[in-house]
């Protein structure tokens, strides 16, 4: 886990285990005395497979080649991906029974996600376990608790979105099949029980203790009156942006960085930002569900969260959100008169930005007259808050320097996690770790 | 895309005695080779059906699928069967290639291939040690694992894995049908 090096004073803590491919250090910090000399990451391959993949489809194919980038969160690769090139096409389905469906889809996963995340792999930090299955041999209704959200989330993403993994009920213009009314209400049962747990939840999170740390990067996200931002939006920032998706490429940089396969996103002329839960609260926590609202008061959240290990119950009243907007959907459902809209390509350029669980999700298309796809570029949360990530790095070494080397790295890899990366996140094989000794 | 590819739970009460899993992302090489396991088994079961393979039937209470999620869903698949074989590929640093084969009814999954590679997923090998500690376990769970070569974006597999795929698949549909007999 660390090596001393040749100069006493020099302390490195590094990580592999974080690594898709054996052996290559996932994080590497370098200390020289007190003081943080090097922070590096390689957390994100960038879809650039993807996006080469795309030229040269048609635009109807986008929604389930880009569903693959990712097995946690296939419903915002696709959502992105209709609102882009629907967007290209002049269409666009911002309100009515079409957009509440994809809306509902979308609370799907954040429930799926969120559930995974918040219980299986941040708890385990919190109650000092190495993982979820140390934990479940203590604390089995809790991971019990966090199995049953998630599968209310994989019911909801199976029925509307066709299929849990990689829903292929998803097209350009709508659904192959919108749901029945009688349908949905079968949902009802499992996502009340689950909006109980979710509300269970952020009490229980909210008695965790956190490390005290306070961050304040540029907070980025979605944002519409009166909504808290999921499926569209403007883009707006703490610090003054207002942009329509479109303008996203002229307000958002992303550069090479020699130690990482990734692309680190900045907003011009300013710099790091951090998009996600913390974002989301920070922009638009006037716009939750009361419920969710009256959570997050009663878990002592003030109108903006700055310490990200406190996401965890900012991503817990995510999940009371969720819960109850996907009830009231399903309580207001109206069958569309069809499923999908006529959506007839033409040459341009589309943009779509939604919020995935972790963070905003930006793609953008050219096609042309046919609707065959000439360009694509795809930019994930992760690539988005790599930098953010690296700066909690450095802060959280430089306030927790006087750790022994072990319980460093393990804080180290609580600040990755706070932000619940995407690392490689399409890969599952078995790996061998090898012990280093 | 394989349009027989299931990613959902099978309904409930059908459940058949044994599930075929092959675990994979098909967009990332060797890392489809679980899902072209389960994919050449349902070919044949297919084959079978129209009379051109009724040698290579699979016995009706045998259930293949692909399964691209996260790997806890794999508890919702397998919930209600008494066997469940897994195939997915691997990386211990063997020769690719190398067919490795873990009967995690008689044993945990070995230190070494728990994990994920991935922050945000719980890995195979995390799914099955958390179902044990659950007692979401089938009574039977055998674990094949291919040696990937190669784990980068894009679809295709190595020769090495493509050229054991078969015998990969012969071998898993044997123990599928011994898991069926014995938990008759």
């Amino acid at each position: 886990m660390s090596d001393g090096g040749e100069a006493r004073r020099t302390r490195v803590i590094r990580t592999d285990y974080l690594a898709r491919v054996e052996g290559e250090g996932a994080m590497y910090v370098r200390l020289d005395g007190r003081e943080v000399a090097e922070v590096k990451l390689r957390i994100y391959e960038p879809p650039r497979f993807f996006e080469a993949l795309l030229r040269g489809r048609a635009f109807t194919e986008a929604p389930d080649i880009t569903a693959r980038i990712c097995g946690i969160c296939p419903v915002a690769y696709q959502m992105s991906a209709v609102r882009a090139m629907e967007d290209a096409c002049g269409v666009a389905i911002d309100a009515g029974p079409l957009r509440d469906l994809r809306r509902l889809l979308y609370c799907g996963e954040w429930i799926e996600s969120h559930s995974l995340h918040v219980y299986m792999l941040h708890a385990p930090d919190f109650l000092g376990y190495a993982g979820a299955v140390e934990m479940a041999r203590d604390h089995r209704e809790i991971v019990e608790q966090g199995l049953r959200m998630k599968k209310a989330g994989n019911a909801l993403m199976a029925l509307v979105g066709g299929r849990e993994v990689h829903p292929i009920n998803v097209r350009v213009g709508g659904f192959y099949r919108a749901p029945t009314r009688a349908e949905l209400r079968t949902l009802v049962d499992p996502l009340e029980r689950a909006r109980e747990t979710a509300l269970a939840t952020v009490r229980w999170a909210a008695t965790l203790e956190f490390p005290e740390v306070r961050r304040a990067p540029e907070l980025l996200a979605l944002s519409e009156p009166g909504l808290y931002p999921i499926d569209l939006g403007r883009i707006v920032s703490d610090r003054g942006l207002d942009i329509a998706p479109a303008e996203f490429d002229a307000h958002v940089v992303e550069e090479h960085v020699e130690h990482s396969n990734a692309l680190h996103a900045r907003i011009r002329e300013r710099g790091t930002y951090l998009t996600g839960p913390l974002a989301r609260y920070a922009l638009a926590s006037a716009q939750l569900r009361p419920l969710a609202r009256e959570a997050a008061r009663e878990a002592g959240l003030g109108p903006v969260c700055d310490n990200p290990f406190q996401s965890i119950v900012v991503r817990a009243v995510e999940l009371v959100q969720a819960c109850d907007e996907a009830l009231a959907l399903i309580d207001g459902y109206v069958e569309p008169d069809a499923p999908a809209v006529d959506v007839i390509p033409r040459r341009g350029v589309g943009h779509g930005a939604t919020e995935a669980p972790r963070g905003l999700l930006y793609h953008r298309y050219e096609i042309d007259d046919e609707g065959t796809i000439l360009d694509a570029r795809i930019v994930p949360p992760t690539s988005q808050n790599q930098l953010a990530i690296e700066e909690d790095l450095r802060a959280v070494v430089e306030a927790s320097v006087d750790l022994p080397d072990e319980q460093l790295s393990l804080r180290c890899e609580q600040t990755i996690r706070n932000h619940d990366p995407c690392i490689s996140c399409a890969t599952h094989f078995l790996k061998l770790t090898v012990d280093r000794g | 895309m394989a349009e027989q590819a299931a990613g959902g739970a099978p309904a409930r009460g059908a459940q058949p005695a044994v599930v075929v899993i092959g675990v994979g992302n098909a967009l990332r090489q060797d890392d489809g080779a679980g899902l072209e396991v389960a994919r050449r088994l349902r070919g044949r079961a297919d084959a079978a059906e129209t009379g051109v393979g009724a040698a290579l039937a699979m016995p009706a209470e045998l259930a293949v699928l692909e399964y691209e999620g996260e790997p806890l869903g794999l508890l919702e698949l397998w919930e209600g069967a008494r066997g469940a074989v897994l195939v997915d590929a691997i990386r211990s640093g063997a020769a690719p290639g190398t067919i490795h084969r873990v009967d995690a009814s008689r044993e945990p999954i070995p230190a070494p291939l728990r994990g994920s590679s991935s922050t945000h997923a719980v890995g195979v090998g995390d799914a099955i040690e958390l179902a044990r500690a659950l007692g979401r376990l089938p009574a039977r769970v055998v674990v094949y694992g291919v040696e990937g070569a190669c784990f980068d974006a894009g679809s295709g597999l190595s020769g090495e894995v493509e050229g054991v795929v078969d015998s990969l698949a012969e071998a898993v549909l044997r123990e599928a049908r011994e898991l069926a007999v014995v938990s008759r």
